[in-house]
């Protein structure tokens, strides 16, 4: 099973930050779709470092979360 | 892969809705819910008040369930503040109260509409997580009065 983690961050102004972790492929854009599609509009949009790693070792990283929390 | 999004958000919102993010933001900024705009009509008001006017322009009530005129007032010692629905259907807050200038009554209304967008937002994320059975793994308000929510969803 995949861990996907969704950090959300409410600023004081109401404007919202959202980030998007450890889903793969399209479904991180579907997050991001959902997210908007529920809050509003979209300021800004950036793909993080993680998101240029070769998607093995993004896999790997997973596998090893999920083994330290089991 | 991972993203970071920043979002402004709209509110779309029936007018119960508005009321709940309302007490949730005056609870939060210390202010009294006082009275429906029809009770304040009733008063004569002889004495004029500094007034200010600020919109949430990202803002939409829906008229349903919404008596015409109506409001809610909050109050702060000499403060004031009407939530309302405008003649274009926006949320709007006025500031009104003596011994303050203009600029301090906007403050305090902008004060409040960033602190109502901040509980509507919560409130609705808040229901749309739990229909989607999201795990909470984390929430907290920090020091800059943010509030962070950290969620995890197990996926095949």
């Amino acid at each position: 099973m995949a861990q996907h983690d969704v950090e959300i961050e409410i600023l004081k102004s109401g404007e919202v930050k959202v980030h998007i972790k450890g889903a793969k492929g399209k479904s991180c854009l579907t997050y991001a779709k959902w997210l908007t599609e529920l809050i509003g509009n979209v300021k800004d949009q950036q793909l993080t470092s993680e998101y240029y790693e070769p998607e093995v070792k993004a896999r790997i990283d997973l596998e090893q979360n999920l083994k330290t929390e089991e | 892969m991972s993203t970071v999004l920043v979002l402004t958000p709209v509110i779309i919102s029936s007018w119960p809705a508005i009321t709940a993010a309302v007490a949730g933001a005056a609870s939060a900024l210390g202010l009294l819910v006082r009275e429906t705009v029809k009770e304040a009509n009733a008063q004569n008001q002889v004495e004029v008040e500094q007034s200010v006017e600020v919109e949430l322009s990202q803002s939409e009530v829906l008229a349903e369930n919404l008596a015409t005129g109506q409001e809610i007032v909050l109050t702060k010692g000499s403060i004031e503040l009407r939530v309302k629905r405008d003649e274009r259907g926006r949320c709007v807050v006025c500031a009104k109260g003596f011994g303050h200038t203009d600029a301090e009554l906007k403050q305090i209304a902008e004060e409040f509409t960033q602190k109502l967008t901040q509980c509507y937002v919560y409130d609705k994320v808040m229901r749309e997580l739990k229909t989607k059975e999201f795990q909470i793994v984390n929430e907290e308000v920090m020091n800059d009065e943010s509030i962070r929510i950290h969620v995890r969803r197990w996926m095949d």
